[in-house]
């Protein structure tokens, strides 16, 4: 792995855009709109890394080599598309490793993982081992490590997200916490709060980590200093009223504990950005575009309204869309990621977005 | 009056009061099939129709089934001993290499809210699992949920397995989850897609009553 400056040609320009838009965001003031061209390269790494092939018991050489040189190929294909895309690194071990880190196995599939409910009764969370002490959140250190040894010096930030309290817990207790809403809410408050404090703990011990290798690099703790990265993916099962009773007040200790939060949630749970956005010190959501639901570019006006000035991070299929919606767009803040064939026309298109920004 | 309670109180997921009103309703002899019908299945009908309207949401929608369940377990020896038929039997899974379970739960419970008897193999099931299901317990109707469009083509992978272990025909095949269209239904030779859960089991009911 190279330095950051060979992958990123306008480094200092985008993370000062960047950071512009997310102080922005955090004050409820709008205006800023940052483009990101999609290659197939930037996912590449995704198809080709099979995460079944790899032994976590004794070779975590081996994948840690073949996870960077993943990476370094994405990077390097991209270098030349001046978007506000900045490199990062991190471990991809599917979705397993988001909740083994309490407790459990992990079960690897070639590109994802996941790990199985363990909680029979809710209450059963307070027998869980010590955190700290699994088998899972070691390794995740291990693994973490191990990369920031490779990296270190490249200046290139880590990165890691996490799940909400609410999806750690369902991913703790599975089907059944949607029960225990209704029989045992207390309870339900308990097993939030655990997992709140449960992210804390992993996140503090993964961001000491970082900040042992990173700290003294200009950009190396960007992604986790003063900030953590956190989904909602679970909270669009739930109505705005549950989310507020429930998952609000743990995401938000989370947040509270590092300063600003990065969220990610779904179209199908386009009814809950309000809530989200309205959580103290939320500086971006990701509001991923799902298959069979609203598409977040054609609900401009309402995503402004719901924002409360969030950054918002969206995508689009055509850049006619971007030209049609700049305007209403430029109310609120977002970030618009478009999917391109190839790395000439990322160059393209962020060329003609800089056009359209400087109209 | 009564069977209108059952179905009110099933929707707002009140188990132990459904199955004492379903002890009830049987007291006053009000016949198995009609408790069944104008109660259970009312109450399980109206929730999935709400839930496809984004009015309730995936707890309100598994504590209705819950509460319909607890009212089945008193009903089906009355059901039973009136003669009254199984409407089906189904076998649903979300098919391999996808763990998403939630609207497969759904499309389960819907169908159980129909009166169709449902066996779960569970997610990540393999065509295997399936074409082994089938042989040992003769359901009408094979469900496949898939939630992510490297997983939909497994759907194809388990129809040709049914295909080729001779029993396709034996059985209807329904698909569905969040990236799977009609069109894609046709193209993998499925028997019927549904969008929603609320659909898939009025699709299945309409298939079993032909
Ligand atoms: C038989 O006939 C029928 C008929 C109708 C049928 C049917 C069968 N099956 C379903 N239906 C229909 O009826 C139901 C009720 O009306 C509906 O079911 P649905 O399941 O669609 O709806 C449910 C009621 C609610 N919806 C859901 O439960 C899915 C919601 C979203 C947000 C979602 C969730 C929650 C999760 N996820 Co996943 N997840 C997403 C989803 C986005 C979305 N909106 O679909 C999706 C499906 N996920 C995705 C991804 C990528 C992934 N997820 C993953 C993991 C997870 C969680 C564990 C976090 C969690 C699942 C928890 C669980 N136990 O199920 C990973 C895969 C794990 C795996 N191998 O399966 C992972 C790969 C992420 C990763 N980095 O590893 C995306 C797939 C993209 C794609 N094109 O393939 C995704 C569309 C999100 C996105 N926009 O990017 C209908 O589709």
């Amino acid at each position: 792995m190279k330095t950051i400056d060979a992958y990123k040609n306008d480094l200092d320009q985008t993370i000062l855009s960047s950071k512009k838009m997310y102080d922005d965001a955090v004050a409820g003031c709008g205006g800023n709109i940052s483009f990101r061209a999609l290659p197939p390269s930037d996912i590449e790494i995704y198809n080709d890394f099979d995460l079944t092939k790899y032994n976590y018991e004794t070779d975590l050489d081996a994948y840690a080599e073949s996870l960077l040189a993943g990476m370094e190929k994405s990077f390097a294909a991209r270098k030349d598309i001046n978007d506000n895309f900045f490199p990062s690194i991190g471990p991809i071990l599917g979705i397993g490793d988001y909740s083994a880190f309490v407790t459990g196995e992990i079960i690897f599939r070639k590109d994802t993982s996941w790990s199985t409910p363990c909680l029979k009764e809710i209450e059963d969370f307070r027998n869980l081992p010590p955190l700290g002490t699994s088998k899972w959140y070691k390794k995740f250190l291990e693994i973490s490590e191990l990369l920031l040894k490779k990296t270190q010096g490249t200046g290139i930030p880590f990165m890691r997200g996490f799940f909400s309290p609410l999806d750690l817990a369902h991913a703790l207790r599975g089907e059944n916490i949607y029960y225990d809403f209704y029989d045992d809410p207390d309870m339900v408050h308990e097993l939030l709060d655990y997992c709140a404090d449960a992210t804390i703990k992993f996140a503090e011990d993964i961001y000491a980590l970082n900040n042992k290798y990173n700290g003294k690099t200009k950009y190396g703790t960007w992604y986790t200093k003063g900030k953590i990265n956190m989904s909602e993916d679970i909270a669009c099962m739930i109505s705005g009223a549950a989310y507020n009773e429930f998952c609000a007040p743990h995401t938000q200790k989370v947040i509270d504990h590092f300063g600003v939060g990065y969220m990610h949630c779904h179209s199908r749970a386009m009814y809950l950005v309000k809530e989200i956005c309205h959580l103290r010190n939320v500086a971006h959501l990701w509001l991923a575009t799902d298959p069979n639901q609203p598409r977040p570019i054609d609900h401009i006006e309402q995503l402004v309204k719901a924002a409360n000035g969030v950054a918002i991070a969206i995508d689009c299929d055509t850049f006619e869309e971007i030209q049609n919606h700049y305007n209403e767009m430029k109310k609120g803040n977002f970030s618009i990621c478009l999917p391109v064939k190839s790395i000439e026309e990322g160059i393209k298109y962020t060329t003609l977005f800089e056009q359209l920004k400087n109209k | 009056m009564i069977l209108e309670d059952i179905s009110t109180l099933l929707q707002k997921g009140k188990a132990k009061e459904v199955k004492i009103l379903v002890q009830q309703a049987l007291d006053e002899k009000i016949t198995p099939t009609m408790i069944l019908n104008e109660g259970l299945i009312k109450g399980m009908s109206i929730i999935g129709g709400k839930f496809k309207n984004n009015e309730v949401f995936v707890p309100e929608v598994l504590v209705a089934a819950r509460a319909m369940n607890s009212g089945l377990e008193i009903l089906r020896p009355a059901l039973v001993a009136s003669g009254a038929k199984s409407v089906g039997k189904a076998i649903i899974c979300t098919v391999m290499g996808d763990l998403h379970d939630i609207g497969k739960n759904l499309v389960k419970m819907m169908l159980e809210g129909q009166g169709i008897e449902v066996i779960d193999l569970g997610v990540d099931v393999d065509a295997d699992t399936i074409v082994e299901a089938v042989k040992t317990h003769h359901p009408d109707l094979v469900c496949l949920s898939a939630l992510l469009t490297t997983t939909m083509m497994n759907q194809k992978v388990i129809i040709d397995a049914l295909v080729k272990a001779g029993i396709r025909d034996q059985v209807v095949v329904m698909v569905g989850g969040a990236p799977v269209t009609q069109g894609f239904a046709n193209e993998i030779g499925a028997d019927a897609y549904t969008a929603d859960a609320a659909s898939a089991s009025e699709a299945a009911l309409a298939f079993l009553r032909n």
